[in-house]
């Protein structure tokens, strides 16, 4: 019995973890129809950047900044690499007229910030040392790291946060105008140009703080982003691209098939259930679970 | 007239450029240096750059100034094979020494056979190197770390010693971890012993706490684990998310820096075949070895202690077999390490004949010993 819920409680931390990442993707995709492919390595952006505002590389001590130095570090480090990505990668390969261009810039410049931290920090694995602590808590046997707790609250805060933003600022409102209809918000004197922009900073930064929230339950790398980022995009895609609630189903979902696989068939089968899914999703629900069914007028 | 001069002074410095070459040996070296073998990489390449500082400091082989050619292999295989026709079509070392990682190994050791250069591999432990000989050919490839059927006899036999009955294998999925489980089943199988549960993982996995559960759920008594040091200090983390704690014994790995850093306070106890223990340095060329490092590296403790020493002492062993053959022709090499007259006496142990025509392997099991991690450091476990 403890052992399932073990298995749930991990299988649901990280699950909310590919959902929290998912939302980056879902809040680009929404107003420029693209999909940021460079998502997973600004995750270790957050990771690389907090580490380095808050432990020592050579010894894993803590050099003795508040946590809120990392905090702010990454938020900005976010804020410029979604801009960076928008301008550099994403806005140029919009007005090429070929299609996809976006989908090898959006690549191209993932790697490249994956080839920068590689060459300007280390190539090493290193413990981040929670702010919290590092023993878990016990409840009925149920081990859970109090950065555990925190990662699910924060993930979850964020999330609601900027549905509340979009739902309820004149801001917010400009963001969901240019998703619905790019033409028209612009028309209407929405310049679109600088909300496509912001949703790219916007989605820098969630990637880097879950890069921060997520640094002490795994290892910090310059490669920690990779995995996550294709997971939390199978679970976009699991979930419907526009649908929030279906990118937290599609999370937990990924999450806990991957903790029951690799505990009840076996270990080397970890990845298989969700991918498994998700190409059972592309076969019969293109548009994911929750998502939307979208004609695409031509 | 100064593009004149400018230009003519450079022929005349690649002129003295090439007549240098010919009073150089070229050694080439490589390993990862980056990722998550790094550790071990740069260790061994501290070694060997220590090595040949003092050969050269004392006047070289032969007379002639040796030289070290280093290549990141990144710890792929592909790589490994890549590395090797550049060191011996473009580079034409004389020998070369390396690598780490056992994939790496496996990729690139039919090159210097067939080039007939020798290759001293110095840390790689699952490298199938006395299986060479099995073609009946000549082999130039020689080892001086412990290998796995060494590593896990000293791990199988410390479990049965220690009493455990029902031990459960954890082994990455890489050519190194799968060989390790291999011979560990074996060295049971021979006592009779067959594990409760055997269970893998990858490489840059963070949470194995499914594969302990399973473990635990099978009644294992003891982790016998096999794999780099990050992976390895995740088990140490799973184990107490999990709350059980059974003994850990496994490869030479869990010495790395990064498995004690990693694993902080949650390593203590784990146990681990090594040869060579920087906390339990006895002999004056260990702590002079210790010393030299510290003072050149800037580095106390060592980060991978057993591969700088074996680093080091791999290009003595190579020094001396140069020495012998008088000769730099690799075949003459090859002959000399078979047949090295004289003792070494080195970090890692003291060498009397350590390779033979048919035995390319020089460590045996008795110049192996147990350590043990306990506070952020190595320390011999088995006071011999």
């Amino acid at each position: 019995m403890t052992e399932i819920l073990q298995i749930l409680v991990t299988g649901s931390v990280f699950g909310i973890i590919y959902a929290l990442i998912a939302f980056g993707y879902n809040l680009t995709f929404s107003t420029s129809k693209t999909i940021n492919f460079s998502l997973g390595n600004i995750i270790m952006l957050g990771g690389v950047v907090g580490f380095s505002c808050y432990v020592d590389i050579r010894s894993g001590a803590l050099i003795g900044t508040p946590y809120i130095v990392p905090i702010i570090a990454v938020l900005v480090a976010g804020v410029i690499a979604g801009a960076a990505v928008h301008s550099f990668a994403v806005e140029p390969s919009l007005k090429l007229k070929s299609e996809y261009t976006w989908v090898l810039a959006t690549l191209a410049f993932g790697i490249i910030i994956r080839n920068g931290a590689e060459q300007l920090w280390s190539t090493g694995d290193y413990r981040f040392p929670s702010p919290l602590g590092d023993d878990p808590l016990r409840f009925a046997g149920v081990g859970i790291y109090p950065q555990e707790i925190l990662t699910v609250v924060v993930a979850t805060l964020i999330v609601f946060s900027i549905e509340a933003f979009k739902k309820y600022t004149i801001y917010g409102k400009a963001i969901q105008a240019v998703s619905e209809d790019k033409e028209t918000a612009m028309l209407m004197g929405i310049p679109q140009r600088q909300v496509v922009r912001i949703s790219f900073m916007m989605s820098g930064c969630i990637a880097t703080m879950a890069g921060l929230l997520i640094a002490p339950l795994t290892f910090v790398s310059a490669s920690m982003g990779t995995g996550i980022g294709i997971k939390a995009y199978a679970v976009s895609i699991i979930g419907g691209l526009e649908s929030g609630k279906g990118l937290v189903v599609g999370g937990l979902i990924l999450g806990i098939s991957e903790f029951l696989t690799a505990r009840y068939i076996s270990s080397g089968y970890k990845e298989l259930p969700g991918f498994i899914l998700l190409i059972l999703v592309i076969l019969v629900k293109p548009s994911g679970l929750f998502g939307r069914k979208v004609i695409k007028k031509v | 007239m100064k593009l004149g001069i400018l230009l003519s002074s450079l022929v005349v410095l690649s002129l003295l450029g090439c007549t240098k070459k010919s009073d150089e040996i070229k050694i080439g070296v490589y390993g990862p240096f980056s990722g998550g073998s790094a550790p071990m990489g740069l260790s061994m390449r501290n070694g060997v750059q220590l090595a040949t500082d003092e050969i050269n400091a004392s006047g070289g082989i032969l007379g002639k100034k040796v030289v070290m050619v280093d290549r990141d292999d990144e710890a792929k295989n592909e790589r490994g094979g890549q590395i090797m026709q550049e060191f011996l079509d473009k580079e034409n070392v004389v020998a070369v020494l390396g690598p780490i990682n056992t994939g790496v190994a496996d990729a690139s050791t039919q090159y210097p056979n067939q080039k007939k250069v020798p290759q001293i591999i110095n840390v790689s432990a699952g490298a199938k190197v006395n299986e060479l000989f099995a073609g009946g050919k000549e082999n130039y490839v020689f080892r001086i770390a412990a290998n796995d059927d060494i590593q896990s006899k000293v791990i199988v036999n410390e479990a049965l010693k220690r009493g455990y009955k029902r031990p459960a294998l954890l082994c990455d999925d890489t050519n190194y971890g799968q060989n390790g489980r291999e011979k560990m089943e074996n060295a049971l199988a021979a006592a009779n012993v067959k594990p409760v549960y055997v269970g893998k993982f990858k490489i840059k996995d963070t949470d194995m706490s499914a594969q302990l559960q399973e473990a635990k759920a099978a009644k294992a008594d003891v982790i016998l684990a096999y794999g780099i040091g990050p992976e390895l200090a995740a088990v140490s983390n799973s184990m107490v998310r999990i709350g059980w704690k059974p003994e850990m014994i496994g490869s030479w790995t869990l010495a790395m820096s990064n498995y004690i850093t990693n694993a902080g306070k949650n390593g203590d106890g784990t146990k681990m075949p090594q040869t060579f223990i920087e906390a339990a340095a006895t002999t004056e060329k260990q702590k002079k070895f210790i010393e030299d490092y510290k003072k050149k590296f800037n580095e106390s403790p060592i980060t991978s202690a057993v591969s700088a020493a074996q680093g080091y002492d791999s290009m003595y062993l190579l020094k001396l077999a140069i020495t012998q053959a008088g000769s730099t022709d690799g075949k003459k090499i090859k002959d000399a390490l078979e047949n090295l007259n004289g003792t070494y006496e080195g970090i890692t142990g003291t060498y009397n004949k350590p390779f033979s025509a048919t035995d390319h392997e020089a460590i045996k099991e008795a110049n192996v010993m147990l350590g043990m991690v306990k506070d952020g450091n190595v320390i011999q476990a088995d006071k011999k």
